[in-house]
């Protein structure tokens, strides 16, 4: 069983300091929730887990799979199976989706790649994310809305099938139906596959359909306090302020 | 479909009755051949140039109302060549270029004399040596157009060097004037865009835009997040780069990104 184990991590940016002694233990099969309040570092432990040279990691180990993968480059740690569902996902110009994604599938499977189950596959989970069947065509996120960039990065998932889902706010710019649709497409994820999967979240919304089992309230570069669903309920009334102070 | 083959000092044409094409006396003392085509009715004309040993002046005359798509690819020479464009009343002049010269230097004048012609210009280039491209775009009449779009990819020792100037003097109203220049620079060198509008007319749609960099860190790290190494990302980004809007030789192009990111 692939897990990812995060020890006593402190990460920079500049000379700043985002993540302070941060720890947490995700295991295969299981769905953590980190939310909290803004600027507290969720969207950077995603980015430092995948690899964003971006950050300095001062001290402290992730372990995926056994090993620290703290000096692995982000390509090679996408390759060991670590997905990170981004936030903003970027428009590519001139490069189109299904390029990118064959590229993609390619460097992971090498020689055992096939194209026409590839193509099978595209088409069979852009029909199931309500997704227009040309996109694929079209340039990476070119002229997405956000909720169309959110389901090309579900799309992406399935098709990669990694172990570690990292999902940073995939609920944001998304309608009611698109985050049902989301939400459910990932869970149907997760039971085939029992991946894994840290969700970074603001809203208890995505809950309703993203089951976690833990819940964690980060805060100034740590995490606060870990519960269950009922602490996303208790958030939503009390807010932050109230909620996830040390001392809980 | 209209051809036009240069390799060395060697010129072969094949045309139809679309396009007169008349090959100049050879200048033996400035080694310059000249190249006159006029365009009668609606065409495409290639023009395929390597190891070139000669400098090169094209005369291109695009007669009233005629539309013409013109596909150029030089490779594996050192280019000298001059091209002075000339659009009568409506004509229509497309222009699609792919480089892989060892040097190449060009001038290009475009006139726009005729109310509403428009000329649409397209570059792409891998420079890996000296290239220079110089480019002087006269709307010398009323409602002309020109959308002149520049894009090199730098590489090895390459240094790249894109310079336009569009004119629209007084008095030549509704024309229309964008250039935009991009450059890749994978290198140390230098690299330089000079994007110059010189435009008297206040009824006037014009823009410029000019960037020299590198792919951008988030662009490589988004990819890379699904597995692509780092060379293979470049590689993609440029052709995403090059490939738009090159239709007739884009399969020439791709190969041509093939060799150099292996």
């Amino acid at each position: 069983m692939k897990n990812l184990k995060i020890e006593n991590l402190t990460v920079k940016a500049g000379e700043k300091t985002i993540l302070k002694n941060f720890t947490l233990e995700i295991k295969a099969g299981e769905i953590h929730a980190i939310m909290g309040p803004n600027g507290t570092g969720k969207s950077t432990l995603t980015k430092v887990i995948m690899g964003d040279t971006n950050y300095e990691v001062t001290s402290g180990k992730i372990i995926y799979d056994g090993k620290n993968i703290i000096k692995m480059p982000v390509n090679e740690r996408a390759k060991m199976g670590i997905f990170l569902g981004m936030q903003m996902p970027l428009e590519i110009e001139g490069v189109s989706n299904a390029d990118f994604l064959r590229s993609a599938l390619r460097a992971k499977e090498g020689d055992n790649f096939k194209l026409l189950p590839f193509i099978r596959e595209v088409e069979s989970y852009t029909e199931k994310l309500h997704m227009n069947k040309e996109m694929i065509h079209r340039g990476v996120n070119a002229g997405f809305s956000g909720g169309e960039r959110k389901k090309n990065e579900i799309l992406q998932m399935n098709v990669l099938k990694p172990d570690v889902v990292l999902l940073d706010e995939i609920d944001s710019g998304l309608d009611v139906d698109s985050l049902k649709l989301v939400g459910e497409a990932v869970m149907d994820y997760y039971n085939e596959r029992k991946p894994a999967i840290l969700l970074v979240t603001h809203y208890q919304r995505l809950l309703d359909y993203i089951k976690p089992d833990y819940i964690h309230i980060m805060k100034d570069g740590h995490i606060a306090c870990s519960g269950d669903k009922s602490l996303a309920l208790k958030i939503e009334q009390e807010g932050y302020d109230k909620v996830g102070n040390d001392d809980e | 479909m209209n051809k036009i083959t240069i390799y060395g000092e060697d010129i072969k044409i094949e045309s139809n009755d679309s396009v007169e094409v008349s090959i100049g006396e050879a200048s033996k003392f400035l080694n310059v051949q000249s190249v006159k085509i006029k365009v009668l009715k609606d065409t495409d004309i290639i023009i395929d140039e390597g190891e070139i040993s000669i400098k090169l002046d094209f005369y291109i005359n695009v007669l009233k109302g005629v539309k013409v798509n013109i596909y150029e690819y030089k490779h594996d020479g050192e280019y000298k060549c001059q091209y002075k464009y000339y659009l009568e009343q409506k004509a229509y002049l497309n222009i699609e270029k792919v480089h892989d010269g060892k040097q190449v230097t060009e001038m290009n004048l475009i006139n726009l004399n005729g109310e509403y012609a428009k000329a649409n210009f397209n570059l792409k280039t891998i420079s890996k040596d000296i290239e220079k491209y110089n480019f002087l775009v006269y709307h010398n009449a009323n409602n002309t157009v020109s959308h002149i779009v520049n894009n090199g990819v730098n590489i090895l020792d390459g240094t790249l060097e894109f310079n336009v100037s569009g004119f629209v003097p007084k008095g030549n109203t509704g024309c229309d004037v964008s250039q935009s220049g991009r450059i890749i620079n994978m290198t140390e060198n230098l690299c330089v865009i000079k994007p110059n509008l010189f435009i008297d007319e206040e009824d006037v749609v014009a823009s410029h835009s000019a960037l020299i960099g590198t792919f951008s860190a988030d662009e490589i790290f988004y990819l890379m997040s699904r597995g692509i190494a780092q060379t293979d990302a470049q590689k993609l980004l440029t052709k995403g780069f090059l490939l738009n809007g090159i239709s007739y030789y884009k399969d020439t192009l791709e190969s041509i990104i093939d060799k150099y990111w292996r």
